[in-house]
Parts: structure tokens; sequence; C-alpha cells
């Protein structure tokens, strides 16, 4: 049995004045899920979370939560609290008056308020002699915590997040996406996070959902959406990609251009075949990409130019110019490091398992 | 960062001006009010402390101290809530007329105070109200409450919106966002409008000649006092509207470091 989704959006629009930033969306979230929404800004995902937390009132559609429709209910009678991208936390209370500000506002008894701050403070893992100090005093990441703490206090149906780790740097920013992944876990709470980093959402998120141009192009779990992306958007936009203009032939095979293809055995069968005349464009990864030798083979090979190469850290990163002027990306581990000189003649080859085909362009 | 060498003498050549222009007119008339003279001439020949006894059991001088002490704390009050909701309207809420307001909140700094003055005299007696310390009240408000508005407008720019967002989000009304979290976080920048608004208030000239009919308040006192019938009692008084500001902005900020102790030992009790 399918259990009932915690939110449901159903064609939801929203416009500002001739400009619409959403066009008739449609979302369910399940119970418990940790749930990311990413996109370049400018696609709608912030006007997307002011229409979920109810800072802004939707044009068209309807929100439910469980069985309440939700979208007509202002903000703070909403059973949902958000972490703001600027955490929000107010500069002229403590630390603990910070988490028991939700509290209060429902007049818990002081000493209850207390009690719950504390409990919080030690599964935000913050000593609980932070609860005198001012928010000022905080670092970067203790503010991001009390945030947290502060947003768990009021104990929300739904918790949402914008962008919270933005502002952070790096090391801090890695830290703290293994820490909330990990307090949703025991939390048990549903997440709906926000973000334009494609990395953030791969880490934490059990769904992602894809937005452009106030739709959603893809709503997936984070390898479908890495390995078999619905469009060139999606593909793009989730990291490094070798992208192949292709074109049906008559055998119901491929046809591309600098590319030449020994599939061993029918495209059928791997679901990267196209009829007659119609346009695709085949993906493959760049750690999928091998460089050849010249008695090693592949269902896919591709000729041309070592161009540059870049040490990433673990890994390295080549650019190879094909023979068709088209440059492509390819990665290797360290250990299983390429060596050839800036300007050599290469031969790259990669396989039907490793590829994916996007129908239309 | 180590000033060089010319910005150096210029704050040598500043602030000897400042002490220069500012602070040894200001010890002239309090050499004046310790004077046992009865006209002002330098140097003084015997001093006295006897103008200070005589103006504290004056009535006059007691009359004069109420109606500006009056008039000063009424505008100040008056001052602060209008600014209160004035920079929120200036400064945090997007309307229609808002450029609007912000321009014409301007225009009566802009105007000459005697200017001023001179428009709401002959408005009061148009519509037929007899000027008194009142009439004052309201002259002093069209000049201090827009300067006071600015100053806690500066305090509202520097604000996070999502700060009653985050609020809101949480559970708060319109009241409570306004209680908890809007005003304490502008009341530094309303106390300073506060301090202002006395202080423009008490030493203002222009406007209460004009607006205070038969009722007088210190600096016009002073003055009429220097046109005709000198008082040697004018130098006193003058110290003593002087070192009045100062207690006032010493109160100002015994307040603030008050509220903060105060918010302090809360969240420590909690």
């Amino acid at each position: 049995m399918q259990s009932q989704p915690i939110l449901r959006l159903r064609q939801v629009v929203k416009k500002f004045g001739n400009f619409t930033a959403l066009h008739g969306v449609d979302l369910e979230i399940e119970e418990g899920e940790f749930f990311t929404i990413v996109g370049p800004s400018g696609s709608g995902k912030s006007t997307m979370i002011r229409l979920l937390v109810g800072m802004d009132e939707l044009s068209e559609g309807e929100i439910w939560l469980r069985d309440k429709r939700i979208d007509q209910t202002p903000a703070n009678l909403r059973p949902t609290c958000m972490v703001f991208q600027s955490l929000a936390l107010f500069p002229h209370m403590s630390v603990g008056q910070n988490i028991e500000f939700p509290l209060k506002l429902r007049g818990a008894a002081p000493a209850d308020r207390k009690a719950r701050a504390l409990e919080l403070l030690d599964l935000l893992r913050l000593p609980q002699s932070y609860y005198q100090k001012r928010i000022s005093e905080c670092s970067g990441g203790e503010k991001q915590r009390v945030a947290l703490a502060r947003a768990l206090a009021f104990d929300p149906e739904i918790l949402f997040f914008d962008e919270p780790l933005s502002a952070l740097d790096y090391r801090l920013r890695k830290t703290l996406e293994k820490e909330l992944k990990s307090l949703h876990a025991r939390t048990g709470k549903t997440f709906v996070y926000i973000t334009h980093s494609l990395e953030e959402a791969m880490v934490m998120s059990d769904r992602i959902a894809i937005m452009r141009e106030g739709r959603f192009e893809q709503i997936s779990v984070a390898d479908e959406i890495y390995g078999r992306p619905v469009s060139r958007f999606v593909a793009e936009f989730m990291g490094e990609v070798n992208l192949f203009d292709v074109e049906g032939t008559a055998s119901d095979g491929l046809h591309g251009k600098g590319i030449e293809i020994h599939v061993n055995g029918d495209t059928r069968d791997f679901g990267i075949s196209l009829e007659k005349g119609v346009t695709g464009t085949l993906m493959v990864r760049p750690e999928y990409v091998r460089f050849l030798t010249s008695s090693a083979t592949a269902d896919f090979i591709v000729r041309g130019i070592l161009r540059a190469e870049y040490a990433l850290g673990s890994r390295i990163q080549y650019e190879v110019e094909t023979s068709a002027g088209q440059t492509l990306t390819v990665e290797k581990l360290r250990e299983d490091r390429f060596c050839g000189n800036e300007g050599s003649a290469v031969i790259l080859g990669f396989d039907a398992e490793n590829v994916h085909l996007i129908r239309g362009t | 960062m180590n000033p060089s060498r010319s910005t150096r003498i210029a704050l040598y050549v500043y602030g000897i001006a400042t002490i220069f222009f500012l602070y040894v007119p200001l010890l002239s008339v309090g050499f004046a009010s310790v004077s046992k003279a009865r006209y002002l001439s330098f140097p003084i020949k015997r001093y006295s402390t006897k103008w200070y006894g005589d103006a504290l059991q004056s009535e006059t001088v007691r009359d004069l101290l109420v109606t500006s002490l009056k008039v000063a704390v009424i505008v100040t009050v008056i001052s602060m809530v209008v600014a209160f909701f004035g920079a929120l309207a200036f400064a945090r809420y997007n309307w229609r007329y808002r450029t609007l307001f912000q321009k014409l909140i301007l225009l009566p700094i802009f105007f000459p105070q005697t200017v001023l003055g001179l428009a709401l005299l002959m408005w009061f007696n148009s519509v037929g109200i007899i000027p008194t310390w009142k009439t004052a009240i309201v002259a002093h408000l069209v000049w201090i409450a827009p300067i006071a508005t600015l100053i806690v407008a500066i305090r509202a720019y520097s604000f996070d919106p999502a700060l009653e967002e985050a609020a809101r989000d949480m559970g708060a009304s319109t009241m409570t966002i306004l209680r908890e979290i809007t005003l304490p976080l502008l009341m530094p920048g309303i106390i300073s409008a506060g301090l202002f608004a006395f202080l423009l208030s008490w030493g203002n000239f222009p406007l209460s000649l004009f607006t205070t009919g038969a009722d007088s308040t210190l600096p016009e006192w002073l003055y009429a006092k220097m046109v005709s019938g000198y008082s040697p009692l004018v130098p006193t008084l003058g110290v003593m509207s002087v070192v009045g500001s100062f207690l006032l902005i010493l109160l100002a900020f015994s307040l603030n470091w008050l509220i903060r102790s105060v918010r302090e030992s809360r969240s420590a009790e909690n």
C-alpha cells in the first residue's frame, strides 16, 4: 500500500505581474523523505520554497499537507518551519532564547523550554554552556546548528531549508552536509531542501528535483538523475559530461559525427537505438571514458588530441579535442593516471552499458 | 592604519579649532556665570556663586525650566513613537507612495526654521488657536519628528527582513513580531532619536520664538535678556542649560547600558 504523501502540490502557478515564475507545478513528497530541489538562479526554486512556507501567495493551484489544504493558510499558522539562507537568528537574544522562541510563542513553561533547549543543544552537538552565549559569539558552523536547533524546537511537520550552507567555506559545508543527513536519519522528519549545488543535493537527498524556468525537469533519486538524465539541461547541470549529437539509421542503429560505433550485438538491447531520422544526444560521464592502447577495443571509439591535463586532487582531468572539433572531458583516479604528452594523438573508448541516450535535442 | 604626516597635521588643526571655537566660548560663559559683577566684563575681578543661588530661588527661572522641560519631554516622547512607525514606513515596507513619503519627510528639515515658525504662527492664528507652550510642541514636532524618523530609519535599513519572516514562520503574530523582534532591534536607534529630539527641542530658539505666545522657554528668555534688560542670570542659566543637556546624554547612555544588562540577566535566569 502506498502511504499518503505528506506534501502535495497540484498545478501550482505563481505570477509576478507579467512574469510567470512557476508554470503549473505538480509535486508529491513522501513522509520522512529528504527531498532536494536543485536549480540555477532564476529557476523558480526560491519562489517555490516561499510558497511552501507560506511567505508568498500562489496565483493558482493547491498545496496540501496530508489531507489539509494549506495554500491559503498564512505562514504563522502552518505547522512547518524553515531554516533561512541568512539563518535569521535574533541578534538581541542569547542562543538559548533563540532556540526557545517557538516554544515561548506556544506558552510553554520556562523550565520545560530550557530542558528542551538543552536537549536540542545535545542533539546538535553543541556544549550546554552555549545556552548563555550571544549569537555574535558563535562561529558560522555554530550559528547553523543554533538555527537548526531553533527550527527543531518548533517541531515542524516539514522542515524547509533555503540554501543555509551557501555562505560557508568548503570544508565546513562538507561537514555540515553529512551532519544534516545524519540529523535527518536521527529525527525521522521530512526535510525539503533548496540549493543550487548539485554536490550538496547528491550527498544528502533521498530524491532530487531539477528545476528549470519554473518547471520540474526531472524528479528522481540521485543515481538516476546523474546516470539517466531526461534532457541535455539535466545532464549538463549535474556535473561534467560528454554529449554527442546522434541520429537513428535505417537498421535502428546510431550514427554520430566523429564517433565510431562497434556495439557488440543490437544497440536496442542497451536502450540506445533511435528510429531512422530521429535525432538524440548520447551521454557519457568523464569517469567512464578510457584511454585505449592500440590493441584494445570498446563499443564506442573517438579519436582526438590530448590538449590539457588538470589535477583535481584525488582525480586527474583531461581535455581531448576530437577530430570533429569537439572537446571531451576524461577523468581518471590518480592511481590510474594516463601518461601522455599534450598535443599527442589519443584514442578514447567507452562501453554501451555506461552510455545514456537522450531522445530529441 | 597610521595616518600620514599631512593627515596628522590636519587632525591637530581640527582638534585645536574644535577646542578654540566650541569649548573656549563655553568656558567663558562658565566664567561669566561665577563673576560677581552685574555686567559681562573680562577679566573677572571677583568670583561668586551668588547668581546660582539666585537662579535656584527665582520663580521666573523655575517657570522657564518647567516650560522648556515640558515641551522637550513631550516632543521627545511623541517623536520616538512617530519615528518608530515612520522609520518602518520609510525603510522597511514597500508601499506605493514610499518614495514620495521619503522626500516629503525631508522638507521641514530644509525649511529655514524662522520661516517655518512664522508659517505655523500664521496658521495657528488663521484657525483661531492661541499660541502657548502647547502650540510650540506642535511646531517643534514638525521639525524634529522627521529628524528622529531619519535616525531610526538608518537603524531600520540595517535590519534583515528575514528576522521578521522567521518569527512569523515560527508562529508569531504581527503584534508579537513588533514587540519581540522589531522594537528591541530598533531600540538603540529609538533612544538616540529621543536624545536628539530632546536636545533639539531644549535648545530650540526660532520655532519657540514664533509659537510659544505668552509663554517663554529658556533660549527665548536668554535672547530677550540680551536684547533688553540684561540680567546677570543669563550666563548662569546658560551653564545650567548645558549641564542639563550633559546629564541627559549620561542618562541615555546609562539607559542603553541598563537595557543590555537586563537582557543579559534575563537570559541568565532562564
